[in-house]
């Protein structure tokens, strides 16, 4: 008789590569933040100053304190959600209404926030080449302010493009960016603290000098102004714009490595401690060292320049400083820049999805696959912005602020709300909470609210422009929405649920499982096949107590493909393929827990997982229980494909578990 | 979580040791899938008939076997698992000319039907004793012992191969 033919095998392996299965540590994350918020060291102090005069420095360093308690408000957010935003947060809260608003608010943010770095470097820059260029005989005499908005509109430009064609952050870049910052940073608050030893140190005066324009509306109460908490909160409210990117720590904290909430923790001290040095002891210093005229003349828009050029030494170093000042400042800045089309890209994309916003603005670019549309309106918006406001600093930072404070008072009172309506169990809460029977009255945390509205309303006031710029901006914003929604739901669109968005899922075919194993290099491993994505309990019981540092987690989908030539085309990737690896890479997420997950097409699903266990050399395969079989008739078809599979004499055992909840079953094999 | 229900691999159990010769069946002809199983229960009955009836093992078998699939190789090992006995039984059938199997379009060369004691401990040896059915029952080892068409050689060559 004849041999009968090799039994099938797959031939094609499906990886899945989508970023967020790689995880990165609190250095990492804190970078991070820190490129979007240190970056307000840059320009908070002048902004300050311009608004109510050499008082300034006290106010920015509050801010930075209150920075830690913002900080706490955002950790337990996060320990609560892991996409953990200012929309999840506020519709889990105040409902889909609030959340558009909230959004809306949060969109200002962005919008403002790209102008507002840009500008910001284009002025350093300005600066440094006043400096620089006469040494080199060139004569240079473009305006501060044109220079800046041509800067700042190249700059929204290049990473116009960039979005458009799909460019991912890097947050390995972030990283080295903020390296040197912190480098450049040390260098300057060591040489000032020499020059201030050298000179001497006055403390800044406490009285606060508002000028016409940062009274606003206030002008016409003269009567509130005598009231000395109306003035605390009104300068507080000019300063506030130091307080940015916060949001940026919930849109990091997904790819936080395990353990999550203790490394969010670590990263958001490290930007609290960061931010109270670099932002509020530079801004300090520059108090104490630069004459009062010139902070609020020649280094109002350039504050740090202005430090680096009036500290004790040659003016050779001094300007080399300035190089150093302004280079690592326009990195940050024009990070901040790109961190802005990122993250108001993400936001529209997440709004769109659950139906918000009109698929019109999904449409995807034919080339680069990306959300064009959505990134050609936040640039198109941005450098609008840029031209509208001159390069008037003062009048994007006072914009900036509106956007800042009203998404921290959504998100703050989200919170609250959420402590009375709320059982998710919690792995981090805000202190000062009193007991009162199951609930835990957050009583810093409404301290913190309170004092958010309470600068939110004084800034309405106070802010001629930026509150109408910021109100109509929310209300065209929000009616964008409400319109898009209506149109959406008449298509009679399937409304989606809030739960996490889809994944943007990468698969990469490959020819055999043995071209994947190089890629699993660590000393232990464990296969955890799935099929259901509503049944992966087990899934969750090897994320909880895998090493992530020690074993690689293989996530294996073993398709039937009963029919298919297997030897030449395999199947595509389904819906329910996308909904199972979706829901697979977000527990990975949860757990901060590095995942390889896979989609083979075979015969049987069991020789799939045999062969792939024994060709990776497994410790241990992790099956969620079968309804329709049971535990112990998949545990028998695993043992068959493992000894149909097995070498003669081979050494290789695995042990072999079913899990569900409140029982779990090991044999060995 | 409940303590997880495991035990740790025991001593070895051969085929060699559970299978007599007398209960290894060669069968002529191309017959179903479902005539192999009956084959099977009725060769294998004997042992087991002071235990059970044999309307009741027959049904305690093709219960399971509804569960069951045809391995890749051609093997088939129906399975049953009994509160009435207390170790392994087992018969062997050889099929020179293959049984097609219109579930899987797979062939059967072989099948071995395997009653194993319902109880707990006798899991793992359970396991073990499939592991090591598919590990041996290879194509080609099917080829040999089909041509051998003497039950004594069989026996001997499965303990030689085990």
């Amino acid at each position: 008789m004849n041999p009968p033919a090799p039994f099938p095998r797959f031939k094609h392996v499906l990886v899945l590569s989508t970023a967020m299965l790689s995880f990165i540590s609190f250095w990492k994350a804190a970078s991070v933040v820190l490129c979007d918020m240190g970056s307000s060291a840059y320009y908070a102090g002048g902004i300050a100053m311009n608004a109510f005069g050499p008082a300034f420095p006290w106010y920015v360093l509050s801010v930075m304190i209150f920075s830690g308690l913002m900080l706490m408000v955002y950790v337990e957010s996060c320990a609560m959600f892991v996409r953990g935003g200012v929309y999840k947060v506020v519709n889990e809260a105040m409902g889909h209404s609030m959340a558009k608003v909230s959004v809306s608010a949060l969109m200002f943010d962005y919008m403002v926030t790209g102008p507002v770095s840009s500008v910001s470097a284009g002025l350093y820059v300005s600066s440094l080449l006043y400096n620089i260029l006469p040494l080199a005989h060139i004569s240079w005499h473009v305006p501060h302010k044109l220079f800046a908005v041509l800067f700042a509109v190249t700059v929204t430009a290049f990473f116009w493009r960039e979005n458009i064609k799909g460019v991912e952050e890097s947050t390995e870049k972030n990283f080295k960016i903020m390296g040197f910052v912190t480098l450049v940073g040390a260098v300057l608050i060591i040489w000032s603290l020499a020059t201030v030893f050298s000179r001497g140190f006055k403390l800044p005066p406490f009285d606060l000098k508002f000028t016409p324009a940062s009274l606003g509306w206030m002008a016409d109460f003269p009567y509130l102004q005598t009231i000395g908490l109306v003035g605390v909160f009104m300068a507080f409210g000019h300063s506030i714009l130091a307080l940015s990117g916060l949001e940026t720590l919930a849109q990091v904290y997904r790819e936080i490595e395990d353990p999550k909430i203790k490394n969010l923790k670590k990263a958001a001290f490290s930007v609290f401690l960061f931010s109270l040095v670099f932002t509020g002891g530079l801004t300090f210093l520059a108090s104490s060292i630069i004459p009062p005229d010139l902070i609020g003349g020649k280094y109002l828009d350039n504050l740090l320049s202005g430090l680096a050029l009036e500290l004790n030494g040659p003016y050779w170093a001094r300007l080399a400083l300035q190089c150093f000042v302004v280079v690592s400042g326009s990195l940050m800045l024009v990070g901040a820049v790109n961190t802005s089309m990122v993250g108001s890209n993400g936001v529209l994309n997440r709004v769109a999805e659950d139906g918000i916003l009109h698929d019109w603005f999904r449409h995807l670019h034919k080339k680069y696959g990306t959300t064009y549309r959505m990134i050609n309106m936040v640039a198109v918006i941005q450098i609008v912005v840029i031209i509208l406001s001159g390069g008037d600093i003062y009048l994007l930072g006072e914009a900036y602020a509106f956007g800042v404070l009203w998404s921290l008072v959504f998100k703050t009172l989200s919170m609250i709300i959420l402590r009375f309506r709320d059982d998710i169990p919690r792995d981090w809460m805000f202190p000062f909470n009193i007991k009162i029977g199951k609930v835990y009255f957050p009583v810093g945390m409404c301290v913190v609210f309170l004092i958010l509205i309470t600068a939110s309303l004084v800034n309405l006031m106070t802010k001629r422009i930026a509150t109408v710029s910021g109100v109509a901006f929310t209300i065209v914003f929000f009616a964008v929405f409400q319109i898009s929604e209506r149109m959406n739901r008449k298509k009679a669109q399937l409304y989606m649920p809030d739960d996490d968005s889809e994944e943007k899922l990468n698969m990469r075919k490959e020819a055999d499982i043995a071209t994947i194993l190089p890629e699993l290099d660590k000393a232990r491993k464990i296969l955890v096949p799935v099929r259901n994505p509503n049944n992966l309990v087990h899934l969750k019981s090897v994320l909880e107590t895998a090493d992530d540092e020690t074993t690689d987690i293989i996530v294996l989908a073993a398709k039937i493909s009963k029919g298919i030539q297997l030897e030449g085309e395999s199947g595509d990737i389904t819906p329910e393929d996308k909904d199972l690896f979706t829901s697979v890479v977000l527990l990975a997420e949860k757990y901060g827990k590095t995942v390889k997950p896979m989609l083979v097409f075979s015969n049987d699903p069991f020789y799939s997982i045999a062969q792939v266990a024994q060709a990776a050399g497994v410790a241990e395969v992790v099956m969620g229980v079968s309804g329709t079989t049971g535990a112990e008739v998949q545990l028998e078809r695993l043992a068959m494909a493992w000894g149909m599979l097995e070498k003669k004499d081979s050494a290789h055992s695995v042990l072999a578990k079913v899990v569900w909840e409140g029982r779990e079953l090991s044999y060995k094999l | 979580m409940n303590r997880p229900f495991m035990i740790r691999q025991s001593e070895e159990v051969t085929l060699a040791s559970v299978l007599k010769s007398d209960f290894i069946f060669f069968l002529k002809g191309r017959p179903s899938r479902e005539e192999v199983v009956k084959l099977l229960t009725d060769g294998l009955y004997p042992q087991v008939r002071a235990l059970i009836t044999a309307k009741a093992l027959y049904d305690k078998v093709t219960e399971v076997e509804k569960l069951n699939n045809v391995l890749e190789t051609g093997f088939y090992i129906p399975h049953a698992k009994l509160a009435e006995i207390d170790r392994f039984y087992t018969a062997l059938a050889v099929i020179p000319e293959g049984s097609p199997d219109a579930k899987s379009g797979i062939t059967v060369r072989a099948a071995l039907l395997l009653l194993t004691p319902n109880k707990p401990v006798f899991f793992q040896k359970h396991l073990n004793m499939l592991s090591k059915l598919s590990r041996l029952f290879q194509p080609v080892f099917m080829d040999s012992i089909a041509a051998m068409k003497d039950r004594v050689r069989v026996h001997e060559a499965i303990g030689k191969h085990e």
